[in-house]
């Protein structure tokens, strides 16, 4: 990991360079500022749709092995973020994103470490390794406390990072041509109409992400109406409601976005 | 030259150290990359995860010693945090955890434990006894966890360690990085030959030798045989024999005969200063080397001694990295550096640690 993207540099007094992306008392701002050094192509236009939800309502609990979301409450949604921080020339959507390799994802990051008391080091023996990781051009946030190496914390973290990726960044779908992707056919039960043969894929496999993804961009695309999805991935309402809420974080992300559509949620 | 063995004389384990023929030791080195010739007959303790699963308890029984064991910890509340930042019972319980999860041979058995009076049994790899003692030395003794399973999760690796060995810390993790992040485009650097310098459990000498390529050697030194043949041990786990050498003595006595070809040179050398020795954790200043700790005055005996060998033993455009104590040993390196041995090293950087604490300091040989 790292590169110019990660380890934000900045030159001080007497010809030193020093980091101070993860310093607990550097701003965003100034991090941005920092950033702004880098940024030598005109900062894109984000295509994409962004629902956040306010950053500190964000918690996530890891019950056995499978992350579930625990979205407190108010999400507002924005066609773009300010995204100052978008450091890359090409656009990026949800998908591109979930397309990264952890090294690439975690460039786009900062992390930190919580809990910063006392001087650390040899001084110390807590096996606090928790971590977050905050995805700059997205705002979100992702943490991990419960295994024993910081190292994979990170790895955890990231996972989940990918999970709220693909749950809240939208890519645009154009519905007049649209045709359901390969990832999202992967997961639909094997009655949808328009899936050949192969497994269907669930919640543990990692493809399950770009399918969720997927399907949360044709849901928006028909502003939340379930029953005009399912039309598109050749299932039955009934079958497809029953896709989304066997997937907590799946049936909440559906709720918020009909919710901001003032559609009832499903239950 | 400063050397460190006279500080060395604090840890219990004096026997150990002070062999008759230290000094003939110290200046011959000793190496041994094959585990067919260690240096001593110390043998390493297997970590509690990796031994045989020989004991047996019912559910019923493991389940009243963790009742007992979390009400120990909870009878601690916030004592250890309050006299010297110690762990709370998060901590406590979340250890109890992994206590038992290395323990325990069929981790099943957890879904269990909330049935009463349930006599299934469970293999475990120590006696039940063992286990009441262990917990009970955590408590009362404030040994290290990491003691008591003989392992640390340190990166993506499990390192056994063993009392005499200090436990590899999470800030250490990112030095592999930073040397993955110089090696990524560095080719030279990437098939050269590094030195990892007071190795402890080997840590940093097998995160590094699993990034560099197939021409990419590591020697590690230590001076404590302990520490060498913990290291030996987890080299070996990870079947780097043929890409890591180990090798006894202080700091560069033993690499003389690779004086100006080293092309990276990493350490966590002892850094705290001796008057904060007495003020520290219990399980840090109770039960860890002070070897490993102890840095002098002001904690930068070792850090400046490391300086000036660098400045030697680095090929041109070859890197070091060091972890220090913090901002004030960082800066006050970087001055040693720019103005006592100047036109030795360029490219200084200070980098910060995930905690935000200005940790290592990083730079190329001229």
């Amino acid at each position: 990991m790292g590169s110019e993207l990660v380890w934000r540099w900045c030159v001080v007094g007497n010809g030193l360079v020093r980091c101070f992306y993860n310093n607990t008392t550097a701003t965003a701002t100034a991090i941005a500022k920092a950033s702004s050094l880098y940024l030598s192509s005109p900062k894109p236009k984000p295509k994409f749709l962004i629902l956040t939800p306010p950053l500190a309502l964000i918690r996530i609990t890891r019950s056995s092995s499978s992350s579930s979301l625990n979205l407190s409450q108010g999400y507002s949604s924005s066609s773009s973020s300010s995204n100052e921080n978008n450091n890359e020339k090409k656009k990026k959507g949800g998908r591109e994103y979930l397309e990264m390799t952890e090294q690439e994802l975690m460039r786009e990051c900062e992390m930190d470490t919580f809990k910063a008391s006392g001087p650390g080091g040899q001084h110390r023996n807590k096996r606090e390794s928790a971590v977050r990781v905050k995805h700059i051009p997205t705002g979100l946030i992702a943490q991990a406390v419960e295994d024993r190496s910081q190292h994979m914390n990170r790895s955890s973290a990231l996972a989940r990072l990918r999970t709220l990726l693909a749950l809240h960044v939208r890519n645009t779908v154009d519905i007049d041509t649209y045709s359901p992707p390969p990832h999202l056919l992967s997961i639909l039960p094997l009655k949808s109409t328009l899936r050949s043969s192969g497994p269907q894929i669930g919640p543990n496999n990692p493809k399950f992400l770009l399918g969720m993804q997927a399907l949360l961009d044709l849901i928006l695309a028909v502003d939340g109406s379930v029953s005009e999805a399912a039309k598109y991935v050749g299932l039955s309402t009934g079958a497809l409601s029953r896709l989304i809420l066997s997937h907590d974080s799946l049936r909440m992300a559906v709720n918020q976005l009909r919710a901001s559509k003032g559609l009832k949620p499903l239950k | 030259m400063k050397l460190s063995f006279i500080r060395g004389c604090f840890p219990s384990n004096l026997s150990v150290f002070i062999k008759p023929s230290i000094s003939t030791n110290l200046l011959r080195p000793i190496c041994f990359s094959s585990m067919s010739s260690p240096p001593t007959s110390l043998k390493p303790q297997i970590p509690l995860f990796l031994r045989p699963p020989l004991h047996s308890v019912s559910v019923s029984d493991l389940r009243k010693w963790h009742d007992w064991a979390k009400n120990l910890a909870s009878s601690v509340g916030t004592t250890f945090l309050d006299s010297d930042n110690g762990p709370d019972l998060d901590l406590l319980c979340r250890e109890l955890k992994w206590l038992m999860e290395d323990a325990i041979e069929d981790h099943t058995v957890f879904s269990q434990m909330g049935i009463e009076n349930n006599q299934t049994n469970v293999r475990l790899r120590t006696g039940i006894e063992e286990l009441y003692n262990l917990w009970k030395q955590r408590i009362e003794e404030r040994r290290p966890f990491q003691y008591l399973v003989g392992c640390e999760h340190w990166r993506d690796l499990v390192l056994s360690v063993q009392d005499g060995v200090l436990i590899p810390r999470p800030e250490t993790e990112l030095i592999v990085d930073l040397v993955a992040d110089v090696v990524s485009n560095n080719e030279g650097l990437r098939e050269g030959l590094w030195a990892d310098l007071g190795t402890g459990s080997g840590a940093l000498a097998i995160g590094i030798g699993r990034i560099l390529g197939s021409c990419g050697r590591v020697i590690a030194t230590d001076l404590s045989p302990v520490a060498l043949s913990v290291a030996a041990f987890n080299v070996q786990k990870y079947g780097l024999q043929d890409v890591i050498e180990l090798r006894q003595g202080s700091w560069f006595k033993p690499l003389k005969d690779v004086e100006g070809k080293l092309a990276g040179i990493v350490s966590n050398p002892p850094y705290i200063p001796s008057d904060n020795i007495p003020g520290l954790q219990a399980e840090v200043g109770r039960h860890e080397p002070r070897l490993a700790l102890d840095g002098g005055l002001n904690g930068m005996d070792d850090l400046l001694h490391l300086c000036n060998g660098a400045a030697l033993m680095l090929r041109p455009g070859g890197f070091f990295i060091f972890e220090t104590n913090g901002e004030k040993q960082c800066k006050c390196l970087a001055k040693y550096i720019e103005n006592d041995i100047r036109g030795s090293f360029h490219s200084l950087d200070i980098v910060s640690d995930f905690a935000g604490i200005q940790r290592f300091l990083t730079g190329f040989r001229q």
